[in-house]
């Protein structure tokens, strides 16, 4: 059986991550969401593959390429315009014959979840589809059941409307017969893969598989720092053998040390941080709860917690990111107390002495004058004087 | 400039010749055949063109587990059928495939048809099977064969030969490369491992003068009659990066790998904090100290390499440094052999030209450094010292990431040499370390413009001709981003120190010639927009490649170039490799392989 896997999206509520990288390829641990997502597809007994791919799409050919390093073997189909999962699938369709696996490759999910759907859909005809439980169902389609058979499914339900907590997990067992479906299907903007699963379950012939396990999606910046921490707390950080920490610097795991990083004396790096390739650290500087990506150069004496430092950012000595919880908006929904110390985007260049508020979300490409003081959201590549 | 690919083993030769001849097609297509030996028969499919052409002749399946395969790049003789490899003696019981030149071909030729041979080809090759087929016609076995024939050949060559009444596979390697595969299932020979790499990574490297016969017992190597052990090593390419990964062309692969190839350049080569390398080469102190020139040779793109390291080499470094073209080159007066280091530099390490220089400097006595992306090259092997560029492997013609590798690793050895000499504070050693630190962030974000540099690309492709201005360092980036739209574009491209402009070039230049320009630090831009503005007056269209703002009112386009200190004109190479792909794309071109071009020049 393959896997189609949609990786075509951008993930705009991750701006300013996503500008220059499709959420799929937000580093976890040092490793792209998306290898999370194929190493359970593979732990699951899969190694054919097919991605969708679309927005960035060079990101994600350049890390996978086509898969040996995976054992597995990648095909890609693109999906030109982002008009939706259901389109997106679409794509996949001269790449696929017989039953197949679909599922999202920006979630982590636990293996067992694929296995379970290959096995259901060994033994039905109908469409599987993999429901899970979570805290804030309003962001996710929403299943209602009548006992054990899902009977709808409500994409982003206003709060009130929410009466379950059973959410569609995005991984389904299909057939060829899904894309008929879904060039049946009628849509008004974009076409989702659950488009045609609604009627299927209106008609009471979708099969559904629930699982408990491990199932951790990046919906905004701040999930990014718990997802790290989660993984890095599961799994352990990788530490690459040409990592260098200073004898006289602390490493304090969980943590990933990326290829050719660097801690320089006195530094300390404290538990759920990741820091990517050929990141330097300071002297002095301490870094706790973090996402530093690839590049990222972090000043002597810079003191960095509960942030994501975006790829070939840097941040000047004595710089503080303090940490802790804040209200960030985000489309101008206010989220109350998210624990985002802040958030440099890629390239961005930090001087000395700055201070980052809480919840501060400074774009790509932004300069920001020694001993500025920075708060709330800032433009790419917008320069903020001290003032 | 060929490659060829041999098999021998329990699985069906034919896929195995096939596909291995796909993954060689870099070194040559105008011509490609293969032929399988059966017991009683050795059959033969060969034709002009690509590999595609070939596969059509080829039967759907064969039972033979032996055979040799060849592309071309043609040499001696035009790419026709009949020239094409292999090529067999009249009765077709023995066929051979080439690499190289066989040198005296004519007299042997003459002789031959003296003796009452007929010949169906123009090419250097075909005596070989007939004189095989003289050897074996006294009674002598394959293997002794080859060796009587090679005895009366002069020239450079890998050879692969298959007989009717031989179970195996000879081979022969004499101033060409040819590597050796060994696995469980079977024995390979090729130019290259990327020919087998999908079936096996275990390899060893025949020297000169070495007979290989293939057999079902496995590998035999003799050099002058006697028995020799070459040590086999496992080869870490990945084979995903032979293949194409999502991308239409290699060229465009490649160009996007650049930020991980180059962290591969330098990892673990760096000392930040002492301001210094480690490189693992063991020149011995007193001859560094002693050193007053370094003389880099090189061709095409690893030329100027060599021209961007010679800047560095004299501002850093404070050595003395000049660049050669390898096949201009001769060891001149005027310089005390021991005293010279001469640095070849060669991407894939078997250029014929630079081998041919670097020989003569080491004839001539002076001390010999490789820079090269291949592991077990005859350059790497022949000098006295070598230095990998890891970029790992590169399969379009057109260099890029390789480019990019080049100058990193020479800008490591200008450290390395400026702080043995003690001629380069650590403090400007830092910063060009974290200058190359910061390589790949910097190429990223340039490979974050793709959009603006394919649109750039699509305004002025249809241009008469393109002019490329840079000084300083900017000046062998304009002669590498002319190179490359000449060669995938097949337009008309120079490259030239903007000053040179006013001095002639500057009559070509109309509002149909478009003008790239270098303006980042390290090449002098304040002046380089003088002459920016000369051509901007007379109507040409301009696009800069710029670390800062000024005179942006003269520039039709502004590719912004990250801030990098001297390695900024290397990132807005990065921007002209993209340029130049588009603009080729645009047109329909072979990107991956450019007519008339070869991706390794094994012949001068």
């Amino acid at each position: 059986m393959k896997a189609v896997v949609l990786v075509a999206g951008e993930g705009t509520r991750l701006r300013p991550l996503t500008r220059s990288r499709p959420k799929p390829m937000l580093p976890v641990a040092n490793r792209p969401l998306l290898e999370h997502v194929v190493e359970s597809v593979h732990e699951a007994g899969i190694d054919e593959f097919v991605f969708v791919v679309g927005y960035e799409r060079e990101r994600i050919q350049n890390h996978f390429g086509d898969g040996d390093q995976w054992d597995i073997d990648i095909e890609y189909a693109v999906q030109e315009k982002q008009l939706g999962t259901g389109h997106a699938l679409l794509q996949a369709e001269p790449y696929v014959d017989g039953a197949f696996v679909a599922l999202n490759g920006d979630r982590i999910v636990d293996p067992s979840a694929v296995t379970r759907v290959v096995e259901t859909r060994r033994t039905v005809e109908n469409s599987v589809m993999a429901v899970t439980r979570v805290d804030d169902p309003a962001d996710y389609g929403v299943v209602a059941f009548e006992g054990e058979r899902a009977v709808s499914i409500t994409e982003k339900p206003p709060a009130h409307g929410v009466t379950t907590n059973v959410i569609n997990a995005g991984i389904y067992g299909l057939d060829r017969s899904m894309f008929d479906d879904l060039r049946g299907a009628e849509a008004d903007g974009e076409l989702g893969i659950t488009t045609p699963l609604r009627a299927h379950a209106a008609r009471g012939d979708l099969e559904t598989v629930r699982f408990d396990g491990l199932w951790l999606d990046v919906s905004h910046l701040w999930d990014l720092i718990s997802v790290n921490g989660t993984v890095l707390d599961r799994f352990e950080g990788e530490r690459a053998p040409s990592a260098s920490v200073h004898r006289d610097a602390t490493v304090v795991g969980p943590v990933a040390l990326g290829a050719d990083v660097r801690v320089r004396p006195n530094a300390t790096v404290l538990p759920g941080t990741a820091l990517g390739n050929n990141v330097d650290i300071g002297a002095n500087a301490v870094v706790s709860n973090a996402v530093v990506m690839p590049d990222a150069r972090i000043g002597d004496g810079a003191v960095l917690r509960d942030c994501i430092v975006g790829e070939n950012a840097a941040v000047g000595p004595n710089t503080t990111i303090e940490g802790g919880e804040a209200d960030v908006v985000v489309d101008g929904v206010v989220h109350e107390d998210v624990r985002l110390g802040g958030v440099v985007g890629d390239n961005s260049d930090i001087g000395g002495a700055v201070t980052v508020e809480p919840g501060s979300v400074l774009g790509n490409g932004t300069r920001v004058e020694s001993g500025s003081t920075v708060d709330g959201t800032i433009e790419d590549d917008a320069t903020v004087r001290r003032g | 400039m060929c490659g060829i690919i041999g098999y021998t083993g329990d699985d069906d030769a034919l896929p195995i010749l096939a596909d291995g001849l796909e993954n060689l097609e870099y070194r040559g297509y105008d011509s490609a055949g293969v032929a399988l030996r059966r017991t009683g028969s050795v059959d033969v499919y060969k034709c002009a063109g690509e590999i595609s052409a070939l596969r059509e002749r080829l039967p759907d399946a064969s039972d033979a587990t032996t055979g040799v395969g060849h592309t071309r790049w043609s040499t001696h003789g035009e790419p026709t059928d009949a020239n094409a490899h292999p090529h067999t003696d009249e009765a077709g019981e023995v066929a051979v495939v080439h690499n190289g030149i066989i040198e005296n071909y004519d007299e042997l030729k003459s002789a031959l048809e003296s003796r009452g041979h007929e010949f169906e080809s123009e090419t250097d090759t075909e005596v070989v099977p007939h004189l095989i087929e003289e050897e074996l016609d006294d009674g002598r076995a394959l293997p002794v064969a080859v060796d009587r024939v090679v005895d009366q050949l002069s020239g450079s060559f890998a050879l692969g030969v298959v007989s009717e009444g031989f179970d195996g596979l000879v081979a022969v390697r004499q101033d060409s490369p040819l590597v050796v595969g060994l696995s469980d299932t079977g024995s390979f020979i090729a130019s290259d491992v990327t020919a087998f790499i999908e079936h096996t990574r275990e390899v060893c490297y025949p020297e000169d003068g070495d007979r290989i016969v293939l057999t079902d017992d496995g590998v035999d190597i003799e050099n002058d009659g006697e028995r020799v052990e070459r040590p086999s090593e496992r080869v870490e390419w990945e084979a995903e990066a032979a293949e194409k990964g999502g991308y239409d062309h290699y060229m465009l692969k490649e160009i996007h790998e650049q930020p991980q190839s180059l962290r591969q350049t330098v990892s673990g080569r760096i000392d930040e904090m002492a301001g210094d390398v480690d490189l693992d080469l063991d020149l011995p102190a007193e001859y560094l100290d002693s050193v007053e020139e370094v003389q880099l040779v090189a061709c095409g793109t690893s030329y100027h390499a060599a021209l961007y390291a010679k800047r560095l080499l004299e501002e850093l470094a404070d050595v003395r440094a000049s660049v050669e073209i390898a096949s201009e080159y001769e060891f001149g007066g005027g310089r005390d052999p021991w005293r010279t280091l001469v640095v070849a530099v060669t991407q894939s390490g078997e250029t014929a030209d630079t081998l041919s220089a670097m020989r003569q400097a080491s004839r001539a006595g002076a001390r010999t450094l490789a820079v090269t992306n291949t592991v077990g090259s005859t350059a790497a092997r022949e000098a006295d010292h070598a230095l990998y560029i890891r970029a790992g492997p590169e399969i379009g013609v057109a260099a890029t990431k390789t480019f990019s590798s080049q100058v990193a690793t020479l800008s490591l050895l200008t450290v390395y040499l400026g702080r043995r000499r003690g001629d380069l504070s650590r403090e400007r050693a830092q910063t060009l370390l974290e200058n190359l630190r910061g390589f790949p962030g910097a190429i990223q974000r340039l490979l974050d413009e793709e959009d603006t540099l394919r649109e750039v690309a699509a305004e002025y492709a249809d241009g008469d001709a393109f002019f490329f201005l840079g000084r300083r360092l900017g000046t062998p980036v304009a002669l590498e981003g002319a190179l490359k739209l000449k060669e995938i574009a097949y337009v008309h491209a120079e490259g030239f120190a903007a000053g040179e402009l006013k001095h002639g070039p500057l009559a070509l230049v109309t509002p149909e010639t478009p003008v790239l320009a270098v303006l980042t630090k390290g090449s002098n831009p304040e002046a380089t927009l003088n002459n920016v503005k000369e051509v901007e007056s007379r109507g040409a269209p301009v696009i800069g490649f710029s670390s800062h703002e000024a005179g942006e009112k003269y520039l039709d386009t502004v590719v912004a170039v990250p801030e990098l200190g001297l390695l900024e004109p290397l990132v807005a190479n990065v921007g002209m490799q993209l340029f130049a792909y588009y603009v080729a794309d645009g047109m329909g071109r072979a990107i991956d392989k450019p007519r008339n071009l070869a991706k390794s020049v094994t012949v001068e």
